[in-house]
């Protein structure tokens, strides 16, 4: 059987067409934001000339964060939706406690979009920014921040062992890949060998790190 | 490690989701312990056994 004949089975599966429902979802988000950005671009609200390859890259997380956030949110007030979309192998809908968890994991899930947007989006609309502007927005990511490690910490109380576990290797995978591979770039740099790192450049690094291995790990553990 | 869950719950009709459920566990969780991509922690094994009442050797038997 040739993977073009198994496509079509795969996508009359629960699994598959919700796969193919959060496909959908994603092209018309993306193609929206593209739009969006290219019309404030145009109207001079924002220039993404400055920004460098950490904030494209931070932007496009927070972009998919703020999406995936939103439509989990969203399909978290329907406990049917709940249970077809987030759990398409169950065949019941989600009960009020598991609706509530999937709110909370899209709580965090926006919170950590829009965190990690507002200092992208800040330069991209004002490059430097006035001091006011930035205090008040670092105050907003500093509240945003503390209410998101609250939401996490009910989360992880909230999960299961399965749930937990993944959290927990996901951490222990990032630590090590990164800490070789900032440590090696470091050595780089500090022998003038290497281009310096901003702490956003790192940081960004390890967002997409975290988030590419978090969906690896899932998988791997039938969680994907 | 290889486990009977799926023999154990197919022969008293229980769904994933009713597994789960007297586990106090996701449904994803029992599919991830009866497809072997995940071993139990001790106390969900011991859980599991006093489910079925039989021991855990007997439900999860070690592949080496």
């Amino acid at each position: 059987m040739t993977v073009a004949s198994k496509f079509p089975k795969f996508f009359a599966t629960p699994k598959g067409r919700v796969v193919a429902g959060l496909s959908l979802a994603g092209g018309v988000v993306g193609f929206s934001a593209g739009m969006l950005i290219g019309k404030l671009e145009k109207g001079g609200a924002l220039s993404l000339e400055t920004l460098g390859w950490s904030d494209i890259l931070s932007g496009l997380i927070a972009l998919m964060l703020i999406a995936t956030g939103l439509m989990v949110l969203l399909v978290s007030f329907s406990r049917k939706a709940s249970g077809r979309l987030l759990d398409p192998l169950s065949q019941r809908d989600a009960t009020r406690a598991q609706a509530s968890y999937y709110r909370q994991q899209g709580v965090v899930a926006l919170l950590a979009g829009l965190m990690l947007s507002a200092p992208v989006l800040l330069l991209a609309a004002q490059d430097p920014p006035p001091f006011e502007l930035a205090a008040a927005v670092m105050t907003g990511i500093v509240a945003l921040f503390l209410l998101q490690t609250l939401v996490n910490l009910t989360l992880w109380f909230r999960s299961d062992e399965l749930v937990r576990r993944v959290i927990s290797e996901t951490g222990a995978v990032t630590f090590w890949i990164l800490q070789g591979a900032l440590f090696l770039w470091a050595a780089g740099e500090k022998l003038s060998l290497l281009p310096a790192l901003s702490l956003w450049d790192a940081v960004s690094l390890m967002m997409a790190a975290y988030l590419l291995i978090s969906a690896l790990v899932s998988g791997r553990r039938g969680l994907g | 490690m290889k486990n009977r869950l799926k023999v154990l719950r197919a022969e008293r009709d229980w769904s994933q989701a009713d597994l789960a459920d007297r586990l106090e566990v996701s449904r994803q969780t029992v599919n991830a312990l009866e497809t072997g991509k995940y071993d139990p922690s001790l106390p969900l094994a011991f859980k599991i056994a006093r489910l079925f009442d039989q021991s855990i050797e007997t439900i999860f038997q070690d592949e080496a």
